[in-house]
């Protein structure tokens, strides 16, 4: 056991701080894109504020679209965009760019059913106060929404790692490439068996305080 | 203070359009509070929608205070609905927000400094009476006081009309007594002009002023109250009024009845309940005045009394005795029988 730990842990670790890495930079790009989108998505929806057929029939698409390519594909497929947004195609800063497009459009569409969940009466009634739409937006719309934010937020993350599990194929390493390639192609049962445990552990805690956090911004 | 010119709206649908509300006229003057009233479907909720325009009419005229509505530009009309309060049947509260927040909120949104709106806060609360409850969430308050909550946030914000859809629909008899006794206190010392909607006669009868009966969008019957709980002319009226008074006999009832004189409705005005009018019947007539029901009901400017009695008698005698009540300035309405 002691010489598992010795001999495993310094790239266990490096291995961990990777898969953060990539979780944590992706995931706040992703927000940043996926929140307008998905804003967007739900004011220009028939029947609201921003009511545009137009618009909203193309960010559906192109939301789906991205949507139905799996991320192993999507990662190569967009191997030339990547290249021009961040120089690179490998290691961590490669895998971002298609991260971020895997998981923008995920958390578009969980925010957006998160803001339609906002009763509409509320809305009606800020309407009805004189109060301007952004701010209805900001103060009504997503305060609301937040606990199930939250929870979409974290369902997102889950999701996340997953995807960064694929990333060893452009040389980001993380957990998932640590145990494809030791676990699996060197036999190493003990290192699977390691990151299984390890990525079970991370995914159990980053549920566990997603649910807590939702249930202490949820009022009812 | 609120008038409706031919108001109407239209929803276009697949199989045809769809006429909500048709060419109605309402006015509310200053200080008044008229209720609309109507069974659902028959449009109030779009007709109370159509006053700040969260819908906007098809075509007719709207004016608040004197300013039209309805061609007022988008930011113009945002401002003026600052001045035109709106309560729910649902209340429509934030939930992720305490009382205090729930105030707050929109005044801070408005552009109220800091000061004012805890002034304001702490003013309208205390006059809904919650000033305990400010750091409580909705969902720990009871239905009344969520609609407290509700009307303490459109106070703050001092308007001079104040719009009611449906708000004691969701609310127990008692608690919906305490919320009308609140409307009437606001419209009294706060001297707010209010239009409600509702499905309740008991709503009309203990605050309105005037009323509007609406049946498939359009208005079929207007008067004071007074006037509609005495006269009712349309059977929707006349039905409404039998859900807060047992006003109705079974025809057979009325028919074995009638086998032997006449069944008649009285309806006074004020305080004269009519029973020495009937011992003077008696003497005068030589019919004999049987009571089958009565009720009193008290409106917001006065008090109807009901009576139906069963007069029996020689037909010449009944028909005198009738004429004598009338010109008593008794309302008289026969009774017919199947």
């Amino acid at each position: 056991m002691e010489m598992f730990i010795q001999q495993w842990l310094p790239i266990i670790g490096e291995s961990v701080i990777e898969t953060f890495q990539m979780v944590i930079i992706s995931l706040f790009f992703a927000i940043i894109i996926g929140f307008p989108l998905g804003i967007l998505v739900v004011l220009t929806r028939p029947g609201q504020s921003l009511e545009n057929k137009f618009v909203y029939q193309i960010l559906n698409l192109l939301i789906n679209i991205i949507r139905s390519i799996p991320f192993i594909i999507l990662l190569f497929f967009i191997l030339p965009f990547t290249k021009i947004i961040v120089g690179t195609t490998i290691g961590v800063k490669g895998v971002i760019v298609p991260l971020v497009i895997y998981t923008a459009p995920y958390i578009a569409r969980l925010l957006e059913s998160s803001l339609l969940d906002v009763e509409n009466g509320v809305i009606e009634a800020y309407k009805a106060m004189g109060i301007k739409t952004r701010q209805i937006i900001w103060n009504v719309m997503l305060r609301e929404a937040r606990p199930s934010i939250v929870l979409g937020l974290t369902i997102a993350t889950v999701g996340l790692i997953g995807a960064t599990a694929m990333a060893g194929l452009v040389g980001a390493g993380g957990l998932g490439d640590l145990a494809y390639r030791f676990g699996h192609l060197r036999y190493e049962v003990d290192v699977m068996y390691a990151t299984v445990f390890i990525l079970i552990v991370l995914v159990q805690g980053i549920q566990t305080i997603g649910n807590r956090l939702a249930a202490r911004l949820k009022k009812d | 203070m609120i008038k409706l010119e031919n108001i109407s709206k239209v929803y276009p649908s697949k199989n045809g359009d769809v006429l909500a509300v048709n060419n109605v006229n309402l006015h509310v003057k200053k200080g008044e509070i008229h209720g609309v009233i109507g069974y659902s479907g028959a449009g109030k909720s779009t007709l109370i929608r159509l006053v700040n325009l969260l819908e906007k009419p098809t075509s007719g005229k709207v004016y608040i205070n004197g300013t039209e509505m309805t061609s007022l530009p988008q930011e113009k009309l945002r401002k003026t609905r600052q001045k035109i309060g709106m309560i729910f049947q649902h209340f429509n509260l934030l939930k992720t927000a305490t009382v205090y927040e729930n105030i707050a909120i929109p005044l801070k949104l408005l552009g109220y400094d800091k000061q004012e709106v805890k002034e304001r806060v702490e003013k309208y609360l205390s006059i809904v009476d919650l000033s305990d409850k400010k750091n409580t969430y909705p969902a720990q308050l009871s239905g009344g006081q969520k609609q407290r909550v509700a009307i303490a946030r459109a106070l703050s914000q001092e308007p001079e009309v104040l719009l009611s859809d449906e708000a004691t629909s969701a609310l127990d008899p008692e608690t919906t007594d305490s919320i009308l006794d609140l409307l009437l206190k606001i419209n009294e010392e706060l001297g707010i002009t209010i239009l409600l909607i509702t499905h309740e006669m008991n709503v009309i009868q203990k605050i309105c002023d005037y009323v509007y009966v609406l049946e498939n969008g359009d208005v079929i019957e207007d008067g004071s109250a007074i006037n509609l709980f005495t006269n009712p002319r349309e059977n929707t009226t006349k039905k409404f009024l039998n859900t807060i008074s047992q006003r109705k006999l079974s025809s057979s009832l009325i028919s074995q009845l009638k086998l032997n004189g006449a069944v008649t409705r009285l309806t006074f005005i004020g305080e004269n309940t009519g029973q020495p009018l009937l011992a003077q019947v008696s003497q005068k007539f030589q019919v004999v005045p049987n009571i089958l029901t009565a009720n009193i009901i008290e409106l917001k400017n006065g008090i109807v009394g009901n009576l139906v009695i069963h007069l029996v008698g020689k037909k010449e005698q009944i028909d005198a005795s009738l004429q004598f009540l009338e010109n008593q300035g008794v309302g008289i309405e026969e009774l017919e029988g199947n």
